[in-house]
């Protein structure tokens, strides 16, 4: 076995072990775009069709629609930065914001939108669940 | 067939009781764990996600690697290191690697030893230290599964509580890792103090870990 075969398997491996791959941040990150697209083309009901269910039912409180509600936040959104995937969660660094998702059967949900960070504290989300 | 199970019984009882082990922290593990996903608002996890998760992984090394260094470092310490009057001890004044005479080794070695028991050089020494040595690569090995998936896990939770992840040099140093370790070892060594100090009083008739039951207290390295 030559050195390039045994860094494929070490890289395979700590793939299967981490369950990390290119792949997967390509998609969260589509996720999160798609996300984005719709709240920038005031699309809200796109927008929270997008959303985990409980982050999409913690705007819909007092009355007010979900769709109407995610508007209202004018989320900043940007172009994606950095992307990072483990298990069934990502977090996407957009220009402006970060946004946390999470993997459902039917594919990456946003479950924290808006967020700001706060040192050693989690973050803080306009969106969450 | 009736012959191989009788004569490898003791491995094939610890391998059953290891592999139903293993079924049922996978089942448990995974209910365990969709609970946590579904209070969290994520979605649950299929058995055969879960234990090809690094949540699985994680649980799995971590207790692999504490069993491997108890066992590696009680294979190391009883070469010199002695309790008076315990079944684990060799008897004082023995410590040490021992003759070739008393070892078996080189042109002591007899019809039956194995080969590089009595072959020179390298192949004396690696034979001679082989249990340790795979102990303690099987050890490391896991150590290091233990901290890749590790990361892989406390990532995820991290993420899921809206936090950033962190790299492998730094989840090695974290508090995660440590006390993952720490609280499997501490455990580990209890067990084997246990066992040194215990075997010194008590008895259990017939087993190999025990001495005679009529045996004195002070009766080092003899066993039942």
């Amino acid at each position: 076995m030559n050195s390039r075969a045994i860094s494929l398997a070490l890289m395979s491996l700590v793939a299967i072990l981490t369950g990390c791959s290119s792949a997967e941040r390509e998609t969260a990150e589509q996720a999160a775009t798609r996300f984005y697209g719709a709240v920038h083309d005031r699309q809200g009901e796109q927008a929270c069709s997008l959303l985990a269910p409980s982050a999409a039912e913690g705007l819909s409180t007092g009355g007010q629609r979900c769709a109407n509600a995610i508007l209202d936040l004018e989320l900043p959104g940007g172009q994606p930065v950095d992307t990072a995937v483990w298990g069934d969660e990502a977090q996407v660094r957009l220009s402006r914001d970060t946004v946390f998702l999470h993997r459902f059967p039917q594919g990456w949900l946003v479950r924290g939108a808006g967020c700001t960070a706060r040192g050693e504290l989690p973050y803080r989300c306009e969106v969450t669940t | 067939m009736k012959n191989f199970v009788k004569n490898n019984a003791l491995s094939l009882f610890f391998l059953a009781a290891f592999l139903l082990s293993l079924v049922g922290q996978s089942f448990a593990g995974n209910a365990d764990a969709n609970q946590q996903r579904l209070a969290e608002g994520g979605a649950p996890l299929s058995w055969v996600s879960y234990v090809t998760s690094s949540d699985f992984t994680a649980d799995v090394a971590e207790n692999w690697q504490s069993e491997y260094l108890q066992f590696l470092l009680f294979i190391l310490a009883t070469v010199w290191l002695v309790q008076r009057g315990s079944t684990e001890s060799k008897k004082p004044g023995e410590e040490g690697g021992e003759s070739d005479a008393e070892q078996k080794t080189g042109r002591y070695a007899e019809s039956g030893s194995p080969a590089w028991a009595a072959a020179a050089g390298w192949r004396r020494s690696l034979y001679g230290n082989s249990l340790g040595l795979v102990m303690g690569a099987v050890f490391l090995l896991s150590w290091l599964g233990q901290s890749v998936s590790g990361q892989a896990s406390y990532n995820a939770q991290q993420l899921a509580q809206l936090e950033d992840p962190v790299s492998w040099g730094e989840y090695v140093v974290s508090a995660d890792f440590w006390n993952r370790t720490l609280q499997n070892w501490q455990s580990e060594f209890l067990a084997v103090l246990s066992m040194v100090v215990l075997s010194v009083y008590l008895r259990q008739r017939g087993s190999t870990q025990s001495k005679p039951v009529g045996a004195a207290h002070d009766t080092t390295g003899v066993e039942g």
